[in-house]
């Protein structure tokens, strides 16, 4: 247990250079960051050192960069602050109260909780329904897919342990991933594929959560000559850019 | 270990937002654009700019992409602008952070099969190389100053992990070392360079 200890603190360094490659390291590292001051404390002090590295390099950046960014900035949408970040507002029954007598504001949060009941039972119906079109659609995909004849099957194991398999049509431009003894993720990560070439990274979609260790096929489209596949873990609900080192890329070429 | 005077402690959470009429400094600045204020995006892309696509080229080399992962950068900058948490570190490290995560992702998605056969052969950067100058600064003198200041050993295993973008995985492949060896490595030397620099944590 010491050592494990020690051994951890000794990662502030490589943490601050960014050198850690595994996620499930630096994921421990900084759970450990979160209880441990002093070790917060020295990351931050040796992030300004790395910083510091960082401007050390300073160059000149082409000309043409300025206006480009300025142009992408002037288009682009920017995040609202982080939900946590937000100050704590009155709960939603807030303004139940007030001076109205105690009764009638029973009877009103009685009557809304009818009326949210019924609003949440259709939704569930319609989500229902339009799941299993989904489903439907996305199994009729898959057949497809199964069925083309340049369909190739890629298997590879992941550095998250476990194997992943690629069943890939290029003629379909589509192709199946699914699963087996990956590392269970927490709630809040998820993995997420994508298509990568050289040109650019785009999301390929979120592997559903696994049963019994393995992964329902994802249906993937628009797949494209010289692409690789990727998995990265992401945080829940995925990214639009991959924000990890992917535990696995297939190149997919035909 | 941490030697910390009182003084730092009143220094180490800088004011969000800058006093009215004041000059804003780069994280009061990075509050600004987190409001959608883009001349204070100007502003910051004239500070940090040229150091975010510096330490892109170091870590991807090839200027085209460079420049393309340079704009990632600053645009996520421009995007997440509302993350950004003084608490947490000074505005620049934000961004230079961001900036040396996506040029690690560009040389590792482009290479990632590849690559990992490749790693061991390639030759390592020259290590004492630590910027091709296109305009003196007093900045750059002193880091060199406190690089050469580090053991042989120290030097290499920082400017292979941060400007070579390696893992200490990999850095202790290249160097023949234990894994625990380069973290000690690493961390002594980033120590050794905090003090030199007098970066308050």
């Amino acid at each position: 247990m010491k050592l494990l200890r020690h051994d951890l603190h000794l990662l502030s360094g490589v943490y601050a250079l960014d050198a850690i490659d595994s996620d499930l390291e630096r994921d421990r590292y900084q759970r450990h960051l979160a209880r441990c001051h002093n070790c917060s404390a020295e990351v931050r002090g040796l992030q300004e050192v790395t910083t510091r590295l960082a401007m050390a390099t300073a160059l000149q950046p082409p000309p043409a960069m300025h206006g480009k960014v300025l142009a992408a900035v002037r288009r682009t949408r920017q995040l609202p602050p982080a939900a946590d970040s937000q100050p704590r507002r009155r709960p939603w029954w807030g303004w139940l109260g007030g001076r109205s007598r105690w009764l009638p504001r029973f009877a009103l949060a009685a009557a809304m909780v009818g009326v949210g009941a019924a609003v949440v039972l259709g939704v569930i119906l319609a989500g229902t329904q339009h799941r299993l079109d989904l489903a439907q659609a996305q199994n009729r995909a898959i057949a497809r897919v199964l069925a083309a004849p340049d369909a190739r099957v890629l298997t590879s194991s992941t550095s998250a342990g476990g194997t992943a398999t690629v069943i890939v049509s290029p003629s379909e431009r589509e192709l199946i991933v699914t699963t087996a003894g990956l590392r269970p993720l927490p709630a809040s990560k998820v993995y997420q594929a994508w298509l990568i070439n050289p040109r650019r990274t785009r999301p390929a979609g979120l592997l559903p959560a696994p049963r019994g260790g393995k992964t329902q096929p994802l249906l993937t489209t628009g797949v494209s000559t010289g692409d690789k596949l990727g998995l990265t873990v992401e945080p829940a609900g995925g990214t639009a850019k991959p924000t990890t080192t992917p535990i696995l890329v297939i190149p997919l070429r035909a | 270990m941490m030697a910390m005077d009182p003084g730092d402690i009143h220094r180490a959470r800088p004011e969000a937002v800058p006093g009215r009429g004041g000059e804003p400094d780069l994280d009061g600045l990075l509050v600004l654009v987190a409001c959608g204020d883009e001349s204070a995006f100007e502003a910051v892309y004239g500070q940090l700019a040229g150091a975010a696509y510096g330490l892109i080229r170091k870590v991807v080399r090839d200027p085209a992409q460079s420049e393309e992962v340079a704009q990632e950068v600053l645009l996520e900058v421009w995007r997440t602008a509302s993350r950004f948490d003084p608490a947490k570190g000074s505005a620049a490290t934000w961004v230079m952070t961001i900036a040396h995560r996506r040029a690690i992702d560009r040389v590792r998605s482009v290479t990632a099969t590849a690559a990992r056969d490749h790693l061991a052969a390639e030759p390592a950067p020259a290590s004492d190389e630590v910027a091709e100058a296109v305009e003196a600064s007093l900045d750059r003198e002193r880091v060199r100053h406190c690089l050469d200041g580090l053991t042989e050993l120290q030097r290499e295993s920082i400017t292979l992990a941060y400007y070579g973008g390696y893992s200490y995985r990999q850095v202790a492949g290249l160097l023949g070392a234990t894994l625990s060896s380069i973290k000690t490595r690493i961390r002594d030397g980033l120590i050794r360079m905090r003090d030199c620099l007098g970066v308050s944590g």
